[in-house]
């Protein structure tokens, strides 16, 4: 979901969100400090909340944190150091089972998983459209005559033969006439057998009127509104989007950064990776110590897996310790030239597409079928080795990938240059070296202080320092401070080595970007010689379209049987992992606009469905030489009955073949009704194609290919950056049809109306 | 408080004394308040009326306007129709004169259908107005008027409308050309009938084109004079008509069922499947049912059709017709089980899918759910309202001109309820 207040052209919310985070990120700054068992200490900003590995305390007992003592009130007795005996509470037990880290820094921990949880929630279950249900059609009640109109209290008042209702205890009926279309919501003040009164929504009362009085057919009485646009799987998305769909899509800063520049344009998630950069001047690198569920997953694998393969165990240092910023600057320069390629190395696009081709297939295949698990292309394998090889990276250092290579973690390194808090030692440093050993990061340099870029705040280094030299504290604290280079690092600020990396990488940066970019245009196919795919409703033109799809295949998972489906190799290196509309395997549904509402970055729209069953997102063609009618093979009307029942009414029939006696007269009779597609109503759905496939191509074996087939280009498709669909749709509608009403003439006495 | 009350009484009062203006609608009901203004030229009338203390004002068509009081002085603007006409297929009967028949044909006929107004010209900018007949150069549905209406217009319900506004178009187009607005006149009778059973206007365009009509306009504008009220007027005019299944076919529609079973026992036809399905059908919808399923077997024997996709049509028709009747015998719809109920039979081209749901002993609802059914769409619509108002599927009559579909939903209910729910 795009969040209204976050939506392009709303910067007043914008900043106002803005702010807003930062207070939070404030007040948990504020409580972290006031919560701190430091609290006499002199520093402005104090974070910690670590365990301390040392269970002696060097604060007098008695005086333990707010925290602390609301959890000794609340929880069990046992769970707590006791200070009598001075054994260890069942809490650090619990969290020594679970290793060092979470020792050392259970809560971090405990936010790793809710946010790994919550990423795997709206994964697969937010985006897991299949629990949608339509709404029954509920009962309806048919042969109400109007009797008459209460002008005093505007009740309206119906009447029938007296049989049994078949509506009955229920607050709104929707009211139809035989001779109409429309119905109306009436509120129901009484019905009965044979008699009906209820009362008229006043918004809805003039038109209502003129179709009560002037109309003289019978009424029927729908339980539910009849005819409605169905909306079960729009509805279905909403009620389970708590959260947006695309949440940690539009957190992880080099979507958006690297978007709005390949497009020129403002994308609405920069504000959300504002937020995100600015909350982390707080907290440095928080998304990557926390948030990030790519992350956590890699942690998982290095304890479970990772941990147990050590024979390509590289050492700390290396030609590959600075890749993640020579990575960014070429996805950056790549980005300049207007070619996207940062969805192949961020983090949350690598995760979402690992989950997507790795495990989505075992949700559809384990709770739905197994054959309805859509075939795969050159691109998937090229995405699932892309996320083996960040997981096996593992093998050479844990969390090597966050560390050295991942780009999104290289504009958080960049935004600690301005952090604000941040790692400290004190004095009664000893040099164990324990700390060293332990960060996840390598943020800790040989003399024991902070690498500033590299430090995600996740604090287990200061669980597991036996002397609690180390603190959270505000950037320009100084207070007790270990001295800098003892022991001596050996490090300098640019050596030769590190001048010569420089320069490589950069160049290789340069080169690799530029080089990406100009594959891309170069592999980009000519529209004449293959046909251009069928993008998902409310695709901004195919330009930008390729500019702000970050391949993250979020909507390929929240499409509704598999419309969508990823591009591989066949249009191009820019087409990679596009989502593309595979009509022969499934039409897309009238009742959804997921796609749209998950994208993280608008190269889809988020169209309101009023406007989505608008969007032309191609146009069927049919064609007249194998079409079963048209071929004169047999009869035939499955794309003219499902474009009907999907309510486009685009296809209509015309005959052909029609036979003629010795006058020229048409015989009754002859020949076939065959398919003919009304391009102003046909939105391209697809629906039409999946049907032809399923029965005449699969089933029945009589056509090579589906006869109707939707295709893209121009004048086939409508695609706006910013125009209203509904809107543009209704003009098309309403060429002329404007009828000047007449003023209002004094009426002549002697024969008023003129008969 | 009571004060209050008062005074807003005798305020409503006030506004009632002033402006008491009446207006009754052909419906019977009435509105009371104020004519703003009478548009004489759009034939309409501006009224302002309080509803639930709010102002409403609108425009009324004459055409709606039965009576309005203006100035405390009453003046019908629109004379109500003497029977309950209906322009619609209606399973109530109604009954006129001779002359009554000719009024509604000359007032309600003559006048164009509301939606005519607001239906866009709408054809190919290839076809030839002029429409030569016979068409030249073979068969082009893009250029020969007949061909457009027969290949367009004819399958796609969509264009019905669009397809009157054309032959109006024409006739405007034609104006002094005999023999083309005589074609016109007859293809818009054709129209109103096939595609809107509205016998009204389809009966005005038929007389007004005259005579000579072709077989099955003859027997189209008998039953117009039949479903408009008067018999007799109706059998005088099928008399003129040529004998054809059609004549048969409205003779057992018009209660005729045993002249219409003696024409049909002594027509001779090398392809006779139709015939005999079209008398069972008639048997049948008489509640003679052993007869009826006399007539079906007859298809069953007979000579082979002209081609297989026919003859498997109407055996199956046959078939099935012959199944539904022996279950009427079997039926308490008052003992079934509640549930969604589903069956199919055959149409008229393909097969037409029902599903039907119960509960408490009564059809609650009887929906078509798919079919193939190219016109007469009435049917789909009439015959379920028809089996869920008498609850029964024995006396079901069949719908103008759409008996196949009729039977054939029918049949489709029968061998649904005679399953088991889902």
């Amino acid at each position: 979901m795009q969040l209204a207040f976050i939506q392009p052209g709303t910067s007043p919310s914008v900043l106002f969100l803005t702010v807003l985070a930062v207070a939070a990120a404030f007040l948990i700054v504020a409580i972290l400090t006031r919560l701190s068992k430091r609290t006499r200490s002199r520093a402005i900003v104090r974070l910690d909340h670590f365990l301390p590995f040392v269970r002696k305390r060097r604060f007098p007992p008695g005086d333990p944190s707010l925290l602390v003592r609301c959890a000794q009130r609340l929880l069990p007795k046992h769970w707590f150091f006791n200070p009598v005996t001075g054994s260890e509470g069942a809490l650090r037990r619990w969290c020594r089972q679970l290793g060092p880290t979470v020792l050392a820094a259970p809560l971090r921990r405990v936010i790793q998983g809710i946010c790994f949880l919550t990423f795997s929630t709206l994964f697969f279950y937010v985006c897991w459209p299949y629990d949608a249900r339509p709404v029954s059609e509920g009962a309806a009640s048919p042969g109400w005559i109007f009797q008459g109109l209460d002008q005093a209290s505007g009740e309206i008042r119906f009447s029938r033969d007296p049989v049994a209702t078949e509506i009955a205890n229920i607050d709104r009926i929707y009211a139809q006439s035989s001779s109409g279309t429309s119905s109306w919501p009436l509120e129901v003040i009484s019905l009965q057998e044979g008699e009906a009164t209820f009362s008229v929504p006043q918004s809805e009362t003039a038109e209502i009127l003129q179709v009560l009085m002037l109309g003289t057919s019978p009424w029927t009485f729908f339980e539910s509104e009849p005819d409605k646009w169905p909306s079960h799987y729009a509805d279905n998305l909403r009620a389970k989007e708590r959260l947006p769909a695309d949440l940690f899509l539009v957190l992880d800063p080099l979507v958006s950064i690297s978007t709005a520049i390949a497009s020129r344009s403002w994308v609405w998630s920069l504000s959300a990776a504002g937020i995100i950069l600015v909350v982390c001047v707080l907290i440095p690198r928080g998304f990557c110590g926390y948030l990030c569920p790519l992350g956590t997953l890699i942690d998982l694998f290095d304890g479970t897996i990772g941990k147990h393969v050590t024979r390509f165990r590289v050492g700390i240092d290396g030609w590959w310790v600075h890749l993640k910023y020579y990575l960014l600057a070429g996805v950056l320069i790549s980005a300049v030239m207007g070619v996207l390629i940062s969805g192949f190395v961020a983090a949350i696009p690598v995760i979402t597409r690992g989950f997507l081709f790795l495990i989505e297939p075992l949700q559809t295949g384990s709770l739905r079928s197994w054959h309805l698990i859509p075939g795969i292309n050159a691109g998937h394998f090229l995405s699932l080795f892309l996320f083996v090889s960040v997981l096996a990276l593992g093998f050479l250092r844990p969390r090597f990938w966050c560390k050295y290579v991942c780009p999104s973690g290289a504009v958080f390194s960049l935004g600690n240059l301005f952090r604000a808090t941040e790692r400290k030692v004190e004095s009664s440093c000893i040099h164990c070296d324990k700390c060293v050993r332990i960060c996840p990061f390598d943020a800790i340099k040989p003399d024991f202080t902070t690498r500033g870029t590299d430090c995600t705040l996740c604090q287990t280094c200061a669980g597991v320092c036996p002397t609690h030299a180390i603190k959270f504290v505000e950037r320009w604290n100084t207070v007790d401070l270990k001295e800098h280079n003892v022991p001596p690092t050996g490090e300098t600020a640019l050596g030769r080595r590190g001048f010569l990396s420089l320069t490589a990488g950069s160049t290789a940066a340069v080169l690799g970007g530029a080089g990406v970019a100009t594959a891309t245009k170069v592999t980009n196919p000519d529209a004449n010689t293959r046909p251009l795919p069928v993008r998902p409703p409310g695709s901004v033109p195919e330009e930008s379209f390729l500019q702000m799809c970050i391949r993250c295949g979020e909507c390929f998972k929240a499409c509704p049987n598999n419309v969508l489906q990823s591009l591989g190799f066949s249009h191009g290196l820019g087409g990679l992992w596009t989502p593309a509309v595979a009509a022969d395997w499934a039409g897309c549904e009238s009742s959804c606009n997921a796609c749209g509402e998950v994208c993280p970055t608008g190269a889809i729209r988020a169209l309101p469905l009023s406007e989505k069953k608008d969007v032309r997102m191609g146009l069927a063609m049919v064609n007249t030489v194998t079409c079963l009618p048209f071929a004169h093979r047999e009869a035939c009307q499955l794309c003219v009955d499902e474009c009907t029942a999907a309510g486009y009414h685009a296809i209509e029939f015309t005959r052909v073949g029609t036979q003629t006696d010795a006058e020229g007269r048409p015989i009754e009779g002859s020949g076939y009704l065959a398919p003919l597609v009304i391009p102003d109503k046909c939105v391209g759905c697809g629906l039409c194609q999946t049907r032809c496939f399923g029965i005449n191509v699969e089933a029945k074996g009589l056509l090579e290919s589906s006869a109707i087939v939707i295709e893209a280009g121009s004048g086939k498709e409508d695609r706006f950056t910013d125009a209203a669909y509904e809107e543009w749709q209704r003009e098309r509608e309403q060429k002329a049809d404007i009828s000047t009403p007449s003023p209002a003439a004094p009426i002549p006495l002697d024969d008023p109306f003129g008969l | 408080m009571f004060l209050v009350r008062t005074f807003l009484l005798w305020l409503l009062s006030l506004t009632f004394a002033v402006a008491a203006d009446e207006i009754e609608f052909l419906n019977g009901t009435t509105l009371q308040g104020r004519v703003v203004a009478i548009h004489k030229k759009e034939r309409e009338v501006e009224f302002e009326a309080t509803i639930a203390g709010a102002s409403q004002t609108a425009r009324y068509p004459y055409t709606k306007i039965h009576r309005v009081v203006w100035k405390e002085k009453e003046y019908i603007v629109t004379k109500k129709a003497s029977g309950t006409a209906s322009a619609s297929a209606s399973n109530k009967r109604v009954s006129r004169t001779v002359a009554e028949v000719k009024e509604v044909i000359a007032e309600e006929g003559a006048t164009p259908p509301p939606w005519l107004e607001s239906t866009p010209l709408d054809y190919p900018k290839t076809l030839d107005l002029d429409w030569p007949q016979p068409a030249p150069e073979g068969w082009n549905n893009q250029k020969n008027v007949g061909q457009y209406i027969w290949d367009r217009i004819n399958p796609n319900e969509n264009r019905w409308r669009s397809g009157v506004r054309l032959m109006m178009h024409l006739l405007e187009v034609h104006q002094g050309n005999s023999e083309l607005t005589q074609r016109v006149e007859r293809s818009l009778g054709a129209m109103y009938f096939r595609f809107f059973q509205d016998y009204a206007r389809a009966a005005y365009w038929w007389e007004k084109a005259g005579q000579p009509l072709d077989p099955p306009a003859s027997v189209g504008l008998a039953e117009c004079y039949f479903r408009l009220g008067n018999k007799a007027k109706a059998t005088r005019a099928l008399d003129k008509a040529p004998l054809s299944i059609a004549k048969i076919k409205l003779l057992g529609d018009m209660g005729d069922a045993r002249e219409a079973l003696k024409l049909a026992g002594s027509v001779r036809m090398s392809q006779p499947h139709e015939l005999y399905l079209t008398a069972g059908d008639i048997c049948r919808l008489d509640g003679k049912f052993t007869d009826a399923i006399l007539w079906y077997e007859k298809v069953l024997t007979a000579p082979k059709a002209r081609n297989e996709d026919y003859e498997k049509r109407y055996h199956a028709r046959a078939r099935q017709s012959i199944e539904s009747v022996k279950q009427f015998e079997l039926l308490d719809i008052s003992k079934l089980a509640d549930g969604t109920y589903r069956g199919t039979a055959m149409g008229y081209e393909g097969p037409l899918d029902v599903e039907a749901r119960v509960r408490g002993g009564r059809i609650q609802a009887v929906n078509v759910t798919q079919h193939t059914e190219k016109q007469y769409y009435s049917a789909l619509t009439d015959v379920p309202a028809q089996i869920i108002q008498k609850q029964s599927l024995k006396d079901v009559e069949g719908t103008s001109h759409a008996t196949i579909t009729a039977v054939a939903i029918i049949n489709a209910t029968a061998k649904a309820l005679s399953g088991d729910p889902e």
